[in-house]
């Protein structure tokens, strides 16, 4: 009877893997799939390249306030402060980044800058293709950081 | 603060603790290890008792206590920590946050903010309010203070300190209960000293600074304890400096750890006045005059240059041909390098400084009796002070502030003698204001020649009130006699000699810049040697030096620039002064004359040089330094500015390139090999950690021809009155140097003598290119000082 049993049991894997191979195919598509990804899908909580966040008046949330720097654990987050002024706004409050570098040498993608950010402001967003021929080339500046563009009607 | 030597014993949490009675509860736990919390209380201002943060409860006592007004009693038992206490200051905090901003991200106290210590402790980190907090736009009240009032916590320190420390009382609260709020004097804006003494007390953000405001966060910085470059009282300070891309910014500057003769005090200057050393003006290579025109040139260019005519000058003339100026804010080690090189490479005596008070003269009446100069620190606890000309206000505002606080909280008694109305006057016990030609009167007044007295007296001060004076001073048996530069010359003999008769009297000289009584120390005068020793007795000096030194003496400052006009003196050297708009020199006055100017701007003099070396500030470099009362301090890099070198490591290259070996003039390589981490910027903290472990162990570095330490050495070895504790001086205390002549010192010319007269917010060619005092001088136009051409 164990045989017969065997048999069913064989018989029903199969079916499985016979049933899947004439399914379409679920691997992604990348890198020749759309979009900036290249087809690439992510879960929401996947920590990539990270993007600095910009406020509803289009002014960026960061303050500088050093404390993703100091929550490093890779101590990778590299950035100088400047007061705002009236004529030179960039950020809502007194302070802003002038200098922001993050060295994805060192970066290990832990979270904890965005975890210590009081104002949201540094996140991980989805880029993943940091692949450099020249380690210089893996410090990250603010420009490259910051989300695109602020929202259009506020464009100063 | 408490002579009482009795011993109360007492109980907190358990443990037997002891303290001098009259000890407020909170200090004698601080000395037991047993932390109370507290936002008014400051040790040694004014009791507030307005937080309530340092609730304790004692047995017996109905309520629970403000441990910053008890004093221990015998037998008080007290818990510091229980649930109540913790309850009750978890109220008092979340009544402080009731309207507290969330500004922590942005404000300058982040991360060194004793509110948020407190939360953290006390975790009142969720208000149960639901009303808007009032918000109010943030206040400048002056160049440097700013005021933020909803981060106020109301405790009054910075009003304390205004009034009873700086005794400017610019600070006070209007209005009552809720509504209090801290105003300045002049309603909106500050007319005040601009010590920032209230910006560094406030234990929030609420008083922030213009210079320091939104440039970075604490621990960001990297902290370097150095020594303040300003006036001659050699402040001890921690300076923050964060990188730059020209190499390290200073950017804050304060005595937080009250490490130090200053305790926590520093003025305008130390705390603000460090901005010349990112001046945009700053010479960034060296410079050589080409076609009648100075042109940037290469560092090789520069020396060449240097060494080729240097050297064929000394052919030609000798060392008669040189003249040799020196700097009031370069190290010891560096002076008494300059000096070196000068008599034994250059073969002159032709050196000299700006002299800012009469220091040989009083070496000289000190002679035997080394013991009897004055530190700073004897200011603090003497019983009587006697003050001789000078405005310590503002020309020594530290020794002011020890003046003001010995009074204050000792009781000391304060004399005045001036011819002019000093603010310190109020602290004064008596007055007396006398002609300004009076002080030699007044001296002999002293000793006892009543027939100057009516001289003396004039429309302010009268015979009697003279007389009565001098009663109280011969009454005082434990007194120290501070004088500035009106005293000199034979006044300045008298005077000394006329102290030491009795015992207990001590005595202190007031020169003007920060190592100028290190200049003076290390030689740099025309007939005499380091130490004060005269050229006649080289001695050990002429051992060393191997070199023949020149036997008679040599040109002064005044003289050499009248050769120099009179095209009799072939070169020129000068190490960090401008001695050309003190004379008042125009370009293309000097005749013939190769003119070498080390610097770090293009002063009057520096314009009119052959060649133009850039140089570093005593805040990027290492070495030590003198103040004016004989304290010997350690001056270590805290700032970085690419293109600028110290001046001891110009001087042994222009040697080197001359083809004298570096070792002749820098006794180096004697010492161990060893790793000792960098020496400038970011990590330069550790080669001090390296240094001071090198010196527990008994080994030394002075690898390197332009360690100063290899200098060190060779004062403490040659220099009378230089033989202090090294561990303790490179542990970064203050050491006590006792310089005293052999008896007659060669009599110096007090007409040589040129007194800076600083204010608080002037500091000769420094504050020139200080943005900070510029600005604080503009906002006080109108009622500005007296200012002067600056001449160090
Ligand atoms: S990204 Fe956030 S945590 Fe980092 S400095 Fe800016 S505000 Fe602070
Ligand atoms: S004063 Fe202290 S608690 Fe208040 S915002 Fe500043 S850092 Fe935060
Ligand atoms: S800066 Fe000094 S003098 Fe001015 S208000 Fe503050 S404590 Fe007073
Ligand atoms: S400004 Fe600062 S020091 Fe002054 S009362 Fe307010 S919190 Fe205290
Ligand atoms: S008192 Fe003198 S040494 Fe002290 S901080 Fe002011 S200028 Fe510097
Ligand atoms: S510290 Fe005692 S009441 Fe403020």
């Amino acid at each position: 009877m164990s045989v017969l049993k065997d048999i069913g049991a064989i018989a029903k894997g199969m079916s499985i893997t016979f049933g899947e191979m004439f399914q379409p195919t679920v691997v992604e598509n990348y890198p020749d799939g759309p979009g900036p990804f290249k087809g690439a899908k992510f879960q929401e909580r996947f920590r990539g390249l990270h993007v600095l966040q910009r406020d509803e008046n289009g002014l960026e949330k960061c303050v500088a306030c050093f404390l993703c720097a100091a929550a490093c654990p890779s101590n990778c987050i590299y950035i100088e402060a400047a007061e705002n002024t009236e004529e030179h706004r960039i950020s809502g409050a007194e302070r802003y980044a002038k200098v922001y570098n993050i060295d994805y040498n060192r970066c290990i993608f832990c979270g904890y800058c965005v975890e210590a950010c009081p104002t949201d402001a540094i996140t991980h967003g989805h880029g993943f293709e940091l692949a450099a021929f020249n380690a210089s080339n893996l410090v990250y500046r603010k420009e490259q950081l910051l989300m695109p563009t602020p929202a259009p009607q506020l464009q100063r | 603060m408490v002579e009482n030597t009795q011993l109360v014993s007492l109980t907190v949490d358990g443990k037997k603790i002891s303290a001098p009675a009259g000890t407020l509860l909170i200090d004698a736990c601080k000395a037991s290890g047993i932390e109370i919390p507290s936002f008014c209380y400051y040790p040694g201002l004014s009791l507030q008792a307005a937080c309530r943060m340092c609730v304790v409860r004692i047995d017996k006592m109905p309520k629970l206590q403000t441990a910053c007004t008890v004093p221990v009693a015998e037998g008080m038992v007290v818990t510091s920590e229980s649930d109540e206490v913790r309850q009750a200051r978890k109220a008092t905090i979340e009544i402080l946050l009731g309207n507290h901003p969330l500004d922590c991200p942005v404000c300058d106290a982040g991360g060194e903010c004793e509110l948020q210590d407190m939360t953290f402790t006390y975790g009142a980190a969720e208000s149960r309010f639901m009303e808007a907090k009032a918000h109010k736009e943030e206040q400048q009240w002056s160049p440097v203070v700013f005021f933020d009032r909803p981060r106020c916590i109301l405790c009054y320190r910075c009003v304390r300190v205004c009034g009873e420390v700086m005794d400017v009382w610019a600070l006070g609260v209007q209005n009552r209960g809720v509504n209090s709020v801290i105003a300045p004097n002049m309603g909106d804006h500050l007319e005040c000293e601009e010590c920032g003494q209230c910006i560094d007390i406030c234990p929030v953000g609420a008083l922030t600074s213009g210079a320091y405001r939104y440039k970075t966060r604490p621990w960001e910085m990297n902290h370097v304890g150095t020594v303040c470059t300003h006036c001659g009282d050699g402040c001890k300070t921690t300076l923050g400096v964060r990188r730059a891309d020209n190499g390290m910014e200073i950017v804050r500057g304060d005595n937080r750890d009250k490490s130090g003769i200053n305790g926590d005090f520093l003025c305008i200057k130390g705390r603000y006045a460090f901005d010349f050393q990112q001046h945009p003006d700053r010479l960034k290579q060296p410079l050589v005059r080409k076609d009648g025109k100075l042109k940037p040139a290469t560092w090789d260019e520069a020396f060449d240059t240097i060494a080729k005519r240097f050297n064929a000058i000394r052919e030609q003339h000798g060392g008669a041909g040189f003249g040799v100026i020196g700097s009031t804010r370069t190290t010891n080690e560096e002076n008494y390098l300059l000096q070196k090189f000068a008599r034994s490479v250059l073969g002159t005596n032709n050196i000299d400084h700006h002299r800012t008070a009469d220091y040989p003269a009083f070496a000289a009446a000190l002679a035997g009796k080394p013991e009897m100069a004055a530190s700073l620190r004897d200011f603090e606890k003497t019983p009587a002070i006697l003050l001789i000309g000078n405005d310590p206000t503002h020309q020594h505002p530290m020794l002011a502030t020890a003046i003001r606080n010995n009074v204050r909280l000792h009781g000391a008694k304060l004399f005045i003698v001036n011819h002019e109305g000093l603010k310190l006057r109020r602290q004064s016990k008596a007055y007396a204001h006398i002609p300004k030609d009076g002080y030699g009167k007044f001296i002999a007044f002293l000793g006892g020649d009543d027939a100057v007295a009516s001289a003396l007296a004039n429309g302010h001060t009268n015979r009697e009130q003279l007389m009565a004076m001098r009663e109280m001073l011969r009454g005082e048996h434990q007194l120290v006699i501070v004088f500035g530069a009106e005293v000199r010359g034979k006044d300045l003999e008298t005077l000394v000699k006329l102290g030491m008769s009795h015992t207990g009297v001590k005595f202190a000289c007031l020169g003007d810049y920060a190592n100028s009584r290190g200049a003076a120390d290390m030689g740099l005068y025309p007939d005499l040697l380091p130490g004060f020793t005269p050229l006649a007795d080289a001695g050990d000096f002429a051992a060393e030096y191997g070199a023949s030194l020149p036997k008679s003496a040599g040109m002064d400052l005044e003289k050499m620039v009248d050769a120099a006009k009179a095209g009799k003196l072939p070169a020129m050297f000068v190490v960090g002064a401008n001695p050309m708009a003190r004379y008042n020199v125009q370009l293309g006055e000097l005749k013939n004359c190769f003119l070498v100017v080390q610097d770090m701007f293009l002063t009057e003099t520096a314009a009119m040089a052959d060649v133009v070396l850039p140089a570093a500030n005593a805040y990027e470099k290492s070495g030590t330094m003198t103040n004016t009362y004989g304290d010997l301090q350690i001056v270590r890099p805290a700032g970085d500015f690419a293109g600028a070198k110290p001046d001891l490591e110009l001087i042994v290259r222009i040697a080197d390139r001359m083809g004298v070996a570096p070792q002749s003039l820098v006794p180096f390589g004697r010492g161990t090999r060893a790793d000792m981490g960098q020496s400038r910027g970011a990590q330069s903290g550790e080669a001090d950690r390296h240094a001071i472990w090198m010196v527990a162990q008994g080994i030394e570095p002075k690898v390197s021809p332009f360690d100063p330490q290899a200098l060190l050495d060779e004062i403490q070895r040659l220099v009378p009155g230089y033989g202090f504790s090294r561990l303790n001086l490179f542990a970064g205390n203050d050491v006590p140097t006792h310089t005293a002549g052999k008896g007659k010192g060669a009599h110096q010319d007090p007409e040589l003598i040129w007194p800076a007269n600083d204010t608080l917010f002037t500091s000769g060619t420094l504050g020139r290119y200080s943005n900070t005092l510029n600005s604080v001088v503009e906002a006080h136009e109108g009622k500005r000082y007296p200012t002067q051409v600056e001449t160090d």
